[in-house]
């Protein structure tokens, strides 16, 4: 665009206008590496803890604390990510807060077993409820068809734990892990390669 | 009766400008630049035309020691966004069918 003041026609008009919310909304990538690294650890956690309670081997520790080793590649990426763009979303922003809703229900959830004692077999269920919530929504609101299946992947998973023992409950989650961020991650990470290689 | 369309929006940069604007929350310069293929002059100077009649807030400050320029359209850009568009559909479809 080099004409100062270029008039257009009606139809002109509406056409720069398409194609520039299009542009915008084409703008917003992500890596998808925090997705990856989340869902990596939540099918490692939970094959830890189901092969804890299938071998009945004890780690001594809580295999569970290792979610927090997540956040130091998570603060990591976040911040390369944001240094790399040079506006912020209208998405990006209800992004910020849903993630940080869904982060703040894990951890008062958390609290809540340790402080009350979970029920038994079945408190997986619960967890995996809450993972469906902002997998779905982000898929919904992206159109991204992978992360909306993950979604619900965990809600079946989380009505399917009710009727299980603890260990298979474990074995659910690793799966909501894989199915809600790893694989999504995964084609996440190759998109944003090939736009890079384009 | 046709409504008159906003001088101010009906340029072809302004126009592209206030629809990425409206499109994103906030946006720096280079966005702007790089998303209408502009040079920095003629950007620059649209800018302050949508800035001085209120349809866009600009902010400048610093980043790592660069100047940056950060750019957002405001309750009244949207409002004149939306009307100039209303105004653009009654020309493409004056009987309001």
């Amino acid at each position: 665009m080099t004409d100062e003041e270029k008039k257009m026609t009606e139809l002109e008009s509406l056409k720069l206008i398409n194609e520039m919310i299009g542009k915008a909304k084409r703008s917003y990538i992500t890596t998808g590496a925090a997705s990856i690294v989340w869902g990596i650890l939540i099918v490692v956690c939970s094959l830890l803890t189901w092969y804890q309670v299938y071998t009945k081997h004890a780690f001594g520790f809580d295999v569970w604390l290792l979610i927090f080793l997540a956040l130091i590649p998570q603060i990591y990426f976040s911040i390369s990510e944001k240094k790399k763009k040079n506006f912020i979303s209208h998405d990006e922003h209800t992004m910020t807060y849903l993630w940080s809703t869904f982060a703040i229900c894990i951890f008062v959830l958390s609290f809540y077993n340790s402080k009350f004692g979970a029920d038994g077999d079945h408190s997986t269920a619960l967890f995996m409820l809450l993972y469906g919530i902002p997998t779905f929504i982000t898929g919904g609101i992206f159109n991204f068809k992978p992360m909306i299946l993950g979604g619900i992947i965990c809600w079946v998973l989380s009505v399917a734990s009710m009727y299980t023992d603890f260990a298979t409950g474990m074995l659910f989650m690793a799966a909501c892990g894989l199915f809600a961020w790893f694989i999504p991650g995964i084609i996440l990470w190759k998109k944003y390669k090939k736009q890079q290689s384009c | 009766m046709f409504k008159e369309l906003d001088p101010i929006l009906h340029s072809q940069l302004r126009l592209a400008v206030i629809s990425l604007l409206i499109s994103v929350k906030e946006a720096e310069f280079t966005f702007l630049k790089e998303k209408t293929n502009s040079t920095a002059g003629n950007l620059s100077v649209q800018i302050n035309k949508l800035k001085d009649a209120g349809y866009i807030d600009v902010t400048k400050q610093f980043s790592n020691n660069y100047p940056q320029t950060i750019c957002k359209v405001t309750p009244r850009g949207i409002d004149a966004f939306e009307e100039y568009v209303k105004a653009l559909q009654s020309y493409m479809n004056p009987n309001g069918k």
